[in-house]
């Protein structure tokens, strides 16, 4: 308990690690390793399977194949234990290898991030529970970045929109429960939507448990005395229920870090591209971290597959990398180019005449990162040129017409022949859903009519089992008819009896949190709509709410710039809504605003003391966005972070990463009538 | 007062002491030498046995029964277990003060708390067949060894997998011990097997011979830190040798013809022996030295000595610690001892304590610390009070001195000497004390009831207090005879504002008790939602449970009910349990999605939810690989929402489904090739690929494809078949409904430039620089100047003439020229 540290992604990075590495070590002797397809990814993070090697893996299988063998005598399960599923998966291997192997097997079970009831009563009913040594692995956030937390649950979109299953917001809150135990309470916790209301009841909630959970808990009698007090360094948690703000997922992304992941899926901090685009990998272990359970293993992968496609490494370790980003995809091509420049006249600087000895020396001590940059230069122009290819495609500025006008409030019905023709020339179903469910967000819903007619177009041209995707999707509340507002409360599922908004009024919002920025700079941001040339996210709006006032509001309404500017500053005590309580009101969702104090007054002002007075200290700011984010609005928060200066640092958290054909995809019905 | 050197005994070159903890242990009648006797570790309770193999007087019909006693060290009585069945063989201790009893068939019971209530496990792998002959115990497991030498092995209590060790050679086990895991190279536990002449090292995976040939081994003991093994010969020989089998350290020859009854370490560096009523300590290089005393003795091995226990006394041996020695050894002249007596002079008002001081000034801060230190090694309260004196004088003299060691030394000395009195009857040496810590301390007072000290000691540590009230809290639930009602007020009352207080444990107490109705009005005190929901369940309290499951947020918990919920409620109940609660619909929505079909049907219906009914029926159609019974699954389907006026759209929509399956069906069976699975828009390109024109236009009169669609699925389709033919002849058709612009565009991404510059003149709707470009795409630059000329656009002239090779610039040069002349 270091209530006085910042919070430190490498810490947590670490303490994971570690764990898991202790508790293979628990297992004595070689061991197979079983994992679960969605945590070998977040697992591969932060451990390489070299490292597995070292501590007994000897083969790493994947759950979903269930094709353990008996080649040793440990088996190790690593799953998360949610899901009813999962644990019968694991049972019947369990089962399986029993029954085939002539060998008696030592079976564990690493639950991640806790050990359920569920579990236990499932392993029990299948009568192996007795023979299993099951263990608790309690990794909740993956640092996917120094300021990006993750809890990689993929299917996070789907349970809590479509099958309304708060699983994820439960994680999630024990996820921030714990961050709170190291860091100490966040002063205020700040949301907007159904879902953050229940993730910030759940937190006081939890809270409240604590105290009692902690001095009955055995194993923590000397941590508990320390009462939870509020936190000196981290100023507030802003929750942002991605209901709340479906359109910025619908629209496509146009920084280079979102439109990787567009076109070709980012996991874990790592695409796969076609190696024909890239060139194939060098012979010799790739300067890519390969994730561990992923590199190696041909008893797990297909070695065709990697034989054509390619892994690359996509975070921070990149430099190159890290400055293209953020960067909307227009100006890529000109950062490319002025760095292969750079790159030639350094590179070229070694043919100089009469160079010393020292200079020479320095020179070759910089050849390593010469030769790095020079490898990422040419994966980076590689793709570039891919992505060029796709976004000069016809469909691709289609597409981005009809999402232009409706973000920036045409009339959804100019845009509807486009979406026609779309369909009659059969572009991704996704892509097509996402453009209908981006005009049902912004303005309300579809009119019945028009609904229908596309209905029965897609119906068509993809097939009638899609009867089920619109149910779907309706459930989640991306595609809904239009209703009066009577009705609203019926057939919308959003819709809650607290009085709040049930449907957002965007044309409002629109224009009251300035939405669509017309002049936007692309080559050099002067708003956060630079990533999506002109539509700005209305999710990171609710951030900038919180805590760029002034701005904001001069953005909006450049005449009452004095009247705010009086205000102290921009980081008034730990931010609130203030000010923007009537457009609030016009979003749907209950707004989110409780402050939490210590227990002791005295010995939260001792700890503020113990800190020095807050002025040299960075301030930090979390903000979880529950259902997912996308790189875009990781890309917009981290420039309103350069923004704020050095004195606030902004903490990305999310259940896990999404884009459009994600959200989409999870009411997409995959099966088709074919016959079998 | 006697001299703190009075009961020290020199053996070899070191001092041990024997320290009288209690006199008037156990009745004159109880007969020690008939009993089996374990003390749990770091000075806990003792418990006895009566030893079954051993003779006994007959003395009527109250012995019948067999109990389990467990007394404190000072010998009171704390609780009587009764063994209702099995032969007890094994009696042992972990280091929370469970009482681990195991039987001749392999059941295993451990009694937490020193409770009368007790959790059994069994051992498994042939226990039950070969019978347990016996167990050695560590702190957190034991071994115990079957009567076919299998060795099974328990590490954990609270999920305990009793695992079986490598198997030993038959023969007849002289003598045995284990190495606890924390202590062996492998870090499981290794067994130590004497049989025969040698013996053999067995841990989980093997089991090696050590090859000795001067067994049989009557004894082997294993030192606390499992650094040294001692051994007792045939030919009456003690040996010590370390735990690797490397070096022999030292041996000694008791010169006594019967083997000893017991052999046990005292600390790490002594080995004792103990006969009827003669116990022999074995110190280093074999010096050793002998106690009589006048009854049956029993030997308690404890991590820094051991206690020897007969019906008269309980003591202490252990080697005096260093500070002790240094402090008070005869002709000592450290500077600690120097200190005691200038202490010492100061009380006579001698000058001559100055004298003392300034003697060993330099030396000052270490003779502090060590009086300290010395002091917490004292079991007399003068010396402890006259050793802290000379600490305070000393540290006087000092100018500067953290005396946070002294205010320590002072508190856990208070504690110390509490417990210590009789009746709590633990006396604890100051290093077991820091081993059990003052948290387990505390647990082992209120174990023995002593709430009001544990809450003193609690208070007086700075340590919670809130589990020494429940734990009164459970103990009052459980004996107390009063009427539920004010018991339930009693506590609340007592323990209202209290922190952390878990009423949880408190309602599990009363509910074991059988006290259902008391368990539920203390569990509504229980802050905790999650936690109630258990407890709920066993009452019965099913709807309850649930609620406050989903209070929780914890799906995991609200799952964990719906399970107990499904099992045990008809389908009905179950169904109205679940429909006013939503997350609990959902969640039973989602999981029955992946298994249970049937059971989301049912509740589909009872809640008349006819979309998600008729949509459940249609994935089901989707799994069908059969058309018959698919069709019969989308008639069921439609057929439930016929009579609703809002799902019109939906039954349209399925009868469609069903009317293109025929249809592609009949296709299938004309075309041979596979149409099903195909949508409408992919029907028709299909069919328009394969040539199969008419076919194509009555599926789009059908379905009533829209013109537009049907022109951009043709387009498409053609340009896929490369049918440039047919492609020419649509050129000649006058109007488009998708316009020319698309013609051109997919032709010419098919290569075929030439027939895709047929449609550039038809674009008459795009602008001329917008055509020009569409010429040069095609390579035509001169037709691209031609329209150009027309357009009088002498811009896009240069730029085209820049493109243009050959024969070409003349051409475009000669139109500048035509356009030359109206500029001017």
């Amino acid at each position: 308990m270091a209530p006085t540290a910042t919070l430190d992604a490498s810490d947590i990075t670490e303490k994971a690690r570690r764990d898991l590495l202790q508790l293979l070590e628990g297992v004595r002797g070689k061991k197979n390793l079983v994992i679960e397809k969605s945590l070998a990814g977040p697992v591969g993070l932060f451990v390489k399977f070299s490292t597995l090697q070292e501590y007994g893996v000897d083969k790493v299988f994947f759950l979903e194949n269930n094709n353990v063998d008996s080649t040793q005598r440990n088996v190790v399960f690593l799953a998360r234990g949610e899901k009813a599923r999962q644990v019968q998966a694991i049972a019947e291997q369990i089962k399986r290898v029993r029954r085939e192997s002539k060998q008696d097997h030592e079976f564990s079970i690493f639950w991640v991030p806790r050990r359920t009831l569920v579990s236990d009563q499932i392993l029990e009913e299948t009568g192996v529970l007795g023979e299993v040594n099951v263990v608790e692995f309690p990794m909740y956030f993956v640092p996917l970045e120094k300021t990006v937390l993750s809890l990689e649950m993929d299917d996070a979109f789907g349970d809590i929109y479509l099958r309304r299953d708060p699983t994820a917001i439960f994680l999630a809150a024990r996820a921030l429960m714990l961050l709170q135990k190291s860091q100490g309470l966040f002063p205020r916790i700040l949301g907007k939507g159904e879902n953050a209301k229940s993730l910030a009841n759940m937190l006081l909630h939890m809270r409240a448990e604590e105290d009692i959970d902690a001095s009955s808990d055995p194993s923590n009698a000397h941590v508990h005395s320390f009462d939870l007090t509020p936190s000196a360094t981290i100023d507030n948690l802003i929750i942002i229920d991605r209901g709340v703000d479906f359109p910025t997922v619908l629209l496509t992304q146009l920084t280079y870090e979102g439109l990787i992941d567009e076109t070709f899926g980012i996991q874990n901090n790592q695409t796969e591209v076609d190696s024909s685009i890239t060139g194939a990998a060098p012979s010799q272990p790739p300067p890519q971290q390969t994730s561990g359970a992923n590199s190696q293993a041909p008893a797990v992968q297909p070695p065709a597959s990697s034989a054509l496609k390619r892994k690359i490494l996509l975070d921070s370790t990149d430099k190159l990398y890290t400055q293209l980003r953020d960067a909307n995809f227009a100006i890529v091509g000109t950062l490319l180019s002025r760095v292969a420049r750079r790159l030639q006249s350094d590179y070229d600087s070694r043919h100089k005449a009469n160079q010393s000895i020292n200079e020479l020396r320095e020179f070759v001590n910089k050849l390593p990162s010469y030769q790095a940059e020079q490898a990422s230069l040419k994966i980076h122009i590689s793709l570039a040129d891919e992505l060029k290819k796709v976004t000069n495609g016809d469909l691709f500025l289609r597409v981005l017409e009809v999402q232009q006008n409706l973000a920036a409030g045409a009339d959804p019905s100019t845009v509807h022949e486009i979406i026609e023709e779309l369909i009659a020339r059969d572009c991704p179903l996704t892509t097509v859903l996402r453009l209908l469910c981006l005009e049902s967000s912004v303005s309300g819903g579809l009119r019945q009519r028009d609904l229908e007619h596309f209905k029965r177009q897609v119906l068509q041209g993809y097939g009638y089992q899609h009867l089920l995707t619109f149910a779907a999707l309706e459930k989640i509340g991306l595609l809904i008819p239009r209703v009066s507002a009577g009705a609203g409360a019926y057939l919308n599922p959003l819709a809650n009896p607290s009085g709040a908004a049930t449907v957002t009024d965007y044309n409002l919002v629109r224009k009251s949190l300035k939405l669509f920025v017309d002049d936007v700079n692309e080559s050099e941001p002067n708003d956060i709509a630079y990533v999506f040339s002109g539509y700005a996210p209305l999710s990171v709006r609710l951030v900038q709410c919180i805590l760029q006032k002034p701005y904001l509001a001069q953005l909006t309404n450049p005449r009452t710039t004095p009247a705010l500017n009086s205000q102290p500053s921009t980081a008034t005590a730990s931010g609130n809504w203030k000010g923007f309580e009537d457009v609030l009101a016009r979003i749907k969702g209950p707004t989110v605003d409780e402050v939490q104090k210590g227990h002791n007054a005295a010995a939260s002002q001792a700890r503020k003391t113990l800190q020095g007075s807050g002025g040299g200290q960075v301030k930090t700011s979390i903000v979880f966005f529950l259902g997912g984010v996308t790189f875009a609005e990781i890309a917009a928060l981290r420039y309103i972070n350069g923004q704020l200066g050095e004195k606030r640092r902004l903490i990305v958290a999310t259940t896990g990463m999404i884009k459009g054909d994600t959200a989409v995809g999870a009411g997409v019905e995959g099966r088709s009538f074919k016959t079998r | 007062m006697s001299k703190p050197t009075a009961d020290w005994e020199k053996v070899g070159d070191r001092f041990y002491r024997k320290t009288q903890l209690y006199t008037d242990v156990f009745d004159q009648d109880l007969e020690l030498e008939n009993y089996v006797i374990a003390g749990a570790p770091y000075s806990g309770a003792v418990a006895l046995y009566r030893d079954e193999d051993k003779l006994h007087a007959y003395r009527g019909t109250q012995t019948a029964k067999p109990t389990i006693d467990i007394f404190s060290c000072a010998g009171k009585l704390i609780r009587s277990l009764n063994i209702d069945k099995g032969i007890v063989k094994a009696l042992g201790w972990s280091e929370d003060e469970t009482l681990l009893v195991v039987t001749n068939d392999g059941t295993v019971r451990c009694y937490h708390n020193l409770q009368n209530d007790f959790t059994p496990f069994t051992l498994g792998h042939g226990a039950e067949e070969h019978g347990v002959r016996a167990c050695r115990f560590w702190l957190s497991g034991f071994v115990a060894l079957l009567n076919n030498n299998a060795l099974i092995a328990v590490t954990r209590y609270d999920e305990p997998r009793p695992k079986l060790l490598a198997t030993p050679p038959s023969g007849d086990v002289a003598s045995w011990a284990i190495i606890p895991p924390a202590y062996t190279l492998s870090r499981s536990v290794e067994v130590l097997l004497a049989t025969g002449k040698t013996i053999y090292v067995v841990d989980a995976s093997e089991c090696e011979d050590r090859m000795l040939e001067n067994g049989p081994f009557k004894h082997i003991a294993v030192s606390p830190n499992g650094n040294f093994i001692a051994l007792y010969t045939d030919d009456s020989r003690v040996w010590v040798i370390s735990s690797d089998f490397q070096n022999r350290l030292s041996e000694y020859n008791s010169r006594v013809k019967t083997p000893p009854k017991d052999m046990q370490w005292c600390g790490n560096n002594a080995v004792v022996l103990a006969w009827e009523d003669e116990v022999h300590m074995v110190g280093p290089n074999g010096a050793a030295s002998k106690y009589f005393y006048d009854s049956w003795v029993h030997l308690i091995a404890d991590t820094d000595g051991i206690r020897i226990i007969t019906n008269d006394i309980c003591e202490f041996l252990q080697k005096v610690p260093d500070a002790s020695e240094e402090t008070f050894r005869l002709g000592s002249t450290s500077p600690a001892s120097v200190l005691i007596d200038a202490v010492d002079l100061l009380e006579k008002k001698s000058p001559k304590a100055d004298d003392n001081i300034q003697l060993i000034r330099p030396n000052l801060d270490e003779a502090v610390d060590t009086c300290v230190k010395a002091a917490g090694q004292e079991y007399s309260i003068h010396w402890q009070k006259q050793l802290l004196k000379a600490a305070s004088y000393g540290k006087s003299v000092l100018d500067l001195f953290n005396s946070d060691d002294f205010v320590d030394m002072c508190e856990t000395l208070r504690v110390l000497n509490a417990v210590r009195f009789y009746e709590i009857g633990l006396p604890l040496s100051y290093e077991q004390y820091m081993r059990l810590t003052p948290e387990r301390l505390i647990q082992r007072l209120v174990n023995r009831q002593e709430y009001l000290l544990a809450l003193k000691v609690s208070d007086f540590l700075r340590l919670p207090l809130n589990k020494i009230y429940v734990h009164w809290a459970r103990q009052k639930v459980r004996s107390s005879n009063a009427d539920e009602e004010s018991i339930c007020k009693d506590i609340v009352h007592r323990l209202d504002g209290k922190r952390g207080i878990s009423f949880e444990e408190i309602a599990r107490a009363a509910y074991d008790e059988g006290r259902s109705k008391l368990a539920i009005e203390l569990l509504n005190n229980e802050p905790r939602a999650g936690k109630q929901v258990p407890l709920l369940l066993s009452v019965g309290e099913e709807s309850l449970a649930l609620d406050k499951a989903i209070e929780s947020g914890d799906t995991d918990l609200v799952f964990y009910v719906l399970l107990h919920l499904k099992k045990k409620l008809t389908l009905a109940n179950f169904f109205r349990t679940i429909n006013t609660r939503s997350m609990a619909t959902a969640l039973v929505e989602a999981s029955a999605a992946y298994g249970d079909r049937e059971l989301l049907k049912d509740l589909y219906y009872q809640d008349d939810r006819r979309l998600d009914g008729s949509n459940l029926l249609l994935t089901e159609a989707l799994k069908q690989s059969d058309s018959q019974h698919r069709n019969d699954k989308l008639k069921l389907a439609s057929k439930l929402l016929q009579d609703s006026r809002e799902h019109t759209f939906q039954v349209k929509a399925i009868d469609e489904s069903q009317r293109l399956l025929r249809i592609q069906e009949v296709f299938e069976k004309d075309l041979g090739e596979s149409f099903v699975g195909l949508s409408v828009n992919e029907t028709i390109y299909k069919l328009i690929k394969s040539g199969n024109i008419k076919r194509s236009q009555k599926v789009q009169s059908e379905f009533k494809v829209a013109e537009k669609t049907y022109w951009w699925i043709r387009l498409c389709a053609l340009v896929s078949r490369r049918d440039w033919r047919e492609l020419e002849e649509m050129s000649k058709t006058r109007k488009s409904p998708i316009g020319w612009e698309p013609f051109f565009n997919e032709i010419l991404g098919a290569g075929n430039a030439k027939l895709a510059s047929l449609y550039i003149p038809k674009c008459t709707s795009l602008t001329v620089p917008e055509r020009i470009e569409m010429w040069i795409k095609c390579g035509l630059i001169t037709k691209g100047a031609e329209e150009a000329l027309k357009a009088k656009d002498i811009s896009s002239l240069e730029m085209l003439k820049n493109k243009a090779t050959g024969n070409a610039v003349h051409e475009i040069e000669r139109m500048m020229a035509q356009l030359a002349p109206s500029r001017r």
